[in-house]
């Protein structure tokens, strides 16, 4: 049996988690399941919870929680927030550590496996150049990173037919006001 | 009645057909909209971990459109997810309101102005008696299943929008149009949309689910409102069928383009030659050509 050894945990965790935007309410969970009921990625991938994230996340199992996947499986839908009876905010708190775990990426301080916070990166590095996101660039450059050529290649057909259709913007462009989406980024990002 | 439209990045990419027909709705309709100038990218669901980004780019197109003194209004669900929080942040926090404010420099947002979903538009304000006065094409043949998807009725403090456990507006709106709605459980559950660049596997999953009920319960069409949804239900319904051997052929419109039908726009105004599983039963069932 696998089990855990509590003085390994980071105490301070669950305070830096509650001074992120969205993550204020993670203490008020008190454990009672009602937001893995009804889950949508609980139903179908056994090794998602968010009831154990949150616990993981107060325990401070904060190597745990950025060495795997569990927090990149959340889909945002937002069902666990509407029945949460302690208004944990349960996806904003799962989405307050991963941006913790996305800035101490960005300042090179831990490497994520997972592709979906490299998908995140693509798309809004392609706000910060143009403004508006440039939508055929950012999936085909993660579909190359992260399943590779043959699989963009498969695509192949579908690209043809919304590129007839006019679906593919094939030239991405800045929009006017790149000096306030400047500031912006140096507002919000400025310390990093 | 009078809105800035905020359309989002889509509308220019894979949604094309969504931003025709809403267009041609909304001019049949007499609803006035003039796209607010420059708007940038709301982030969609990428930006989410970083809540004080996705409020400041919101911010911003909320602060050009406060500017023309009308409110704003999106048929892209995620768009009026995003900006809905931004209003909400502004006028329940001062704290917050500073926060954006500093971001956005020179451009300062009030937080007077906010923005609707067209959706709730017609049924909240437009009045669907009103719609059905404007039909001019029977879709009695049409057995269509309505799908909400997760950010119009969720959160509830976010989308004051309709039940959040079971939501109406969308089947009011296709009965109003003279078409049947379906009893629809999956109504409510996420496409998956967030993880289709990560975990492909588990995107294709909650699709084949809301999928495979609209079969099931044979439905004509699904209706959507989203361009996230779009995305995983129609553009990726191939890879669905592929991945588990199944046939669907499940054709996915959205909303506006059942309005646009029914208000007797031709097809291809609403974009229906673009939708990547053929839209041409539908069309047949309807007898038009
Ligand atoms: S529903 Fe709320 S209180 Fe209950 S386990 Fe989930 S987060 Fe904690
Ligand atoms: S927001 Fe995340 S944790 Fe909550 S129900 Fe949806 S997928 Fe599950």
């Amino acid at each position: 049996m696998n089990t855990i050894k509590a003085a390994d945990f980071d105490p301070n965790f669950k305070f830096e988690i509650e001074k992120e935007l969205g993550g204020e309410h993670l203490t008020k969970c008190f454990n009672c399941t009602g937001c893995t009921v009804g889950c949508p990625i609980s139903e179908i991938e056994p090794a998602y919870n968010p009831r154990k994230a949150m616990r993981m996340a107060i325990l401070g199992m904060k190597k745990e929680l950025f060495e795997s996947e569990i927090m990149w499986l959340c889909v945002s839908c937002y069902t666990c927030y509407d029945q949460c009876p302690q208004d944990v905010r349960i996806t904003d708190v799962l989405n307050a550590m991963k941006n913790i775990a996305e800035r101490e990426e960005r300042m090179g301080h831990i490497k994520l496996e997972s592709a979906k916070p490299a998908f995140d990166k693509e798309f809004v590095d392609s706000i910060k150049r143009h403004g508006e996101v440039y939508e055929t660039g950012v999936v085909i450059a993660q579909i190359v990173k992260h399943q590779g050529i043959k699989r963009l290649l498969e695509y192949t057909p579908t690209g043809i037919f919304m590129l007839k259709k006019g679906k593919l913007s094939l030239i991405p462009k800045n929009i006017k006001g790149m000096k306030q989406i400047k500031n912006i980024f140096r507002v919000v990002r400025g310390k990093e | 009645m009078k809105f800035s439209y905020y359309p989002g990045c889509v509308m220019h990419g894979t949604a094309v057909e969504y931003g025709m027909s809403t267009l041609a709705t909304c001019r049949t309709l007499g609803i006035d909209i003039v796209e607010i100038p420059d708007w940038n990218c709301c982030g969609a669901l990428e930006v989410y971990p970083d809540m004080y980004l996705e409020l400041a780019l919101s911010a911003r197109n909320a602060a050009i459109a406060e500017q023309t003194g009308f409110p704003m209004m999106t048929t892209c669900a995620i768009c009026f997810h995003n900006v809905s929080k931004a209003y909400f942040a502004v006028n329940e926090s001062e704290k917050a309101k500073d926060m954006i404010n500093e971001a956005l420099g020179d451009i300062t947002y009030e937080g007077k102005v906010g923005i609707r979903h067209l959706l709730d538009i017609l049924v909240s304000d437009y009045g669907l008696e009103n719609v059905s006065a404007k039909v001019k094409r029977s879709l009695s043949e049409l057995k269509v299943a309505p799908y909400y998807g997760c950010l119009l009725a969720r959160p509830k403090e976010i989308a004051r929008f309709d039940d959040p456990e079971n939501p109406q507006f969308l089947d009011r709106l296709i009965g109003a149009l003279g078409a049947v709605a379906v009893p629809f459980e999956h109504k409510m559950k996420c496409c998956g949309g967030s993880l289709l660049m990560s975990r492909e596997d588990l995107a294709h999953h909650l699709s084949r689910n809301i999928l495979e009920e609209a079969v099931n319960v044979g439905a004509d069409c699904l209706v959507i409102t989203c361009p996230m949804c779009n995305v995983l239900l129609d553009l990726q319904q191939k890879e669905i069928e592929k991945r588990y051997g199944i046939t669907l052929n499940m054709p996915v419109l959205y909303f506006t383009q059942l309005i646009g039908l029914a208000l007797g726009h031709k097809p291809k105004e609403l974009g229906l030659d673009k939708n990547v599983v053929s839209t041409a039963g539908v069309l047949k069932k309807l007898g038009v050509d």
